[in-house]
């Protein structure tokens, strides 16, 4: 450890940016939503935020955003742990399966909206599963039913950063526990219960957080699939927002952004709690 | 004394794992082949002729329950044609192409110069605040872009920033989670390897640059692909900072060309995914290093 006087030296170009480009539009952001927005911008309180929850729109985008986000998060979760588990012992390729779920993460997904669209159309190749399946064909790209290719390509994009982040926790949890563990005469559920369970737990909920968390950015997966103004079911807050900003009504957007940041930010704290990060930041 | 004893019980674990396999290994062979489909469909559609496309696309949106989409496997022949299309007919892409380069690459270089001093300054010096500073650099990394959309905003603007290419690059270059990436790595490097540079009369700056930067070439590549991915994918911000439609990115514009072309969409979406493609193959042990980290441990 330094300590001397040329951390600022380190320090300042990076300081100065996060300053600019983060932390001064966030501040900024809240005085934003507590005026009006006029020429005296007078000081209005929370006027803004009760006008705003009360339209219909805002709380429109909101349950959508939160429901979108609960449908990508528990499957991307409980996916994650199962293949987590499947690659946790060395199984033969390992590597290859891990990097073939790691791949689609770097993918555009304008660029693969063109396979997804055919994938899903009313003759194509889900229908024909669908089918397979003995099920009605689903009309997949319209109305409400729109969410499903959407909350499908979010997974295919996102399920393999989960998986790595699972996979590199269980293999660190120290194989001398279960080998104790199986000397004292444990079955399988006593070590997955009292050894797994415990020793994972807080990347356990690291992930669902992010999960959760990186599912709220899901907008740009829905503006490929249904543009500015989509139906009704798949109407995200981020477009509440960017249609109040294209009517340049500034302060609808960040009161917007403020009650959105609210949910944000306590689940943050709640990870913060946990062990695993506390322990990185004591270090 | 443990030694000797464990020793069956050890041989009926391995054995139990061992018979698991064959069904983890089916299974797993299915999934990879389920996240793969969509991105080698979309190479393989890139070599169909264009009338072959345009007949296959003109197939989609019918309501007929009689009819299905065909499921094309090979073309009748292999062509070209639609590469040359995009690349040389009709210059568009190739200038938006450009453009996304042009944005990763600024945003990378930027970010070399700026994050790992930052890092380093986080990880191996003690100074007041710098506790509170890590606190909110997690809690930026994980705030969505929109929450500070609007006042960003006006924040470029008041720089004289706003539809410039430098509202897109600059925010990006100061990005909380390579930031928190390297911090990561940087603290799990040994002390001796930056005391051993100090016994030999090195101050911070040669410790950094001798001895941190070598040491942390894998994070940095990881880093760097991770970042790369990020820009070349990214949508809200230009979407939001830029006005002028021949500043955007692919990215941005890629929907609105790929409708317009339906014939030449699979070449544009295959010539849009090669890097990435061709980034991931070349660092992919760093990669999965880098998300490994993420993990916050």
């Amino acid at each position: 450890m330094f300590r001397k006087k040329t951390v600022i030296f380190y320090l300042l170009p990076g300081l100065l940016g996060l300053l600019a480009f983060y932390l001064v539009p966030f501040a900024w952001g809240i005085w934003f939503s507590l005026t009006d927005g006029s020429i005296n911008n007078r000081f209005v309180g929370f006027d803004n935020y009760l006008r705003v929850w009360q339209n219909e729109v805002f709380q429109l985008g909101l349950k959508n955003t939160i429901e979108l986000s609960l449908l990508c998060a528990p499957p991307i979760f409980a996916l994650s742990f199962w293949l987590a588990g499947l690659l946790r012992k060395r199984v033969a390729g390992d590597t290859f399966f891990r990097n073939a779920l790691l791949m689609p993460y770097l993918m555009p997904s304008s660029a693969m909206l063109i396979i997804w669209l055919i994938l899903f159309d009313y003759g194509g190749v889900v229908n024909r599963l669908v089918v397979a399946l003995g099920f009605e064909r689903v009309f997949w790209l319209e109305g409400s039913a729109l969410r499903a290719p959407i909350v499908l390509l979010y997974i295919w994009k996102n399920l393999g950063f989960s998986v790595v982040i699972f996979t590199a926790a269980l293999q660190s949890v120290p194989e001398s526990l279960y080998e104790y563990a199986a000397l004292e005469g444990a079955g399988w559920l006593k070590r997955e219960w009292f050894i797994t369970l415990p020793q994972i737990l807080p990347t356990a909920f690291l992930v669902l957080v992010l999960a959760v968390v990186n599912a709220f950015k899901i907008f740009r997966e829905v503006y490929f699939i249904g543009g500015s103004y989509p139906d009704e079911s798949i109407y995200t807050l981020q477009h509440y927002m960017n249609n109040k900003f294209a009517r340049l009504d500034y302060q609808d957007v960040t009161t917007a952004a403020y009650s959105f940041a609210v949910i944000v930010i306590v689940l943050f704290l709640l990870m913060y709690r946990t062990k695993s990060v506390r322990q990185g930041n004591e270090a | 004394m443990l030694a000797t004893q464990p020793a069956k019980p050890r041989r009926s674990l391995r054995s139990r794992i061992r018979k698991a396999r064959p069904l983890a290994f089916t299974l797993l062979c299915v999934i990879a082949v389920a996240m793969l489909l969509p991105i080698v469909a979309t190479f393989l559609y890139s070599f169909f002729p264009k009338s072959e496309i345009a007949a296959y696309m003109k197939q989609r949106g019918s309501y007929d329950a009689a009819r299905w989409m065909d499921v094309l496997l090979s073309p009748v022949q292999v062509s070209l044609r639609q590469y040359y299309a995009i690349l040389i007919e009709e210059p568009l892409y190739l200038k938006l192409f450009v453009n996304s380069a042009f944005y990763a690459a600024a945003i990378l270089v930027g970010q070399l110069l700026v994050l790992p001093l930052t890092a380093y300054a986080l990880s191996r010096f003690r100074f007041f605040g710098r506790d509170a500073l890590f606190f909110v650099v997690l809690a930026l990394m994980l705030l969505p872009f929109q929450v500070t959309m609007a006042p960003s905003v006006m924040t470029l603007r008041a720089l004289n920033l706003m539809n410039t290419q430098w509202a897109v690059i600059l925010p990006m270059v100061f990005s909380p989670f390579y930031l928190f990436l390297l911090r990561q790595f940087m603290l799990g490097i040994p002390g001796e390897i930056i005391e051993a540079g100090q016994m030999d009369g090195a101050g911070s700056l040669r410790c950094f640059l001798h001895v941190m930067m070598p040491v942390c070439r894998p994070i940095l590549c990881a880093a760097a692909a991770l970042s790369f991915a990020d820009s070349w994918n990214m949508v809200e911000q230009p979407l939001v900072y830029l006005t002028d439609s021949s500043m955007q990115p692919l990215s941005v514009m890629f929907n609105q060309i790929s409708t317009d072309a339906a014939e030449v969409a699979f070449a544009g979406a295959a010539l849009y995914l090669a890097p990435m493609l061709l980034i991931y193959l070349y660092f992919q042990d760093d990669i999965l290093l880098g998300v490994q980290l993420s993990e916050l441990k």
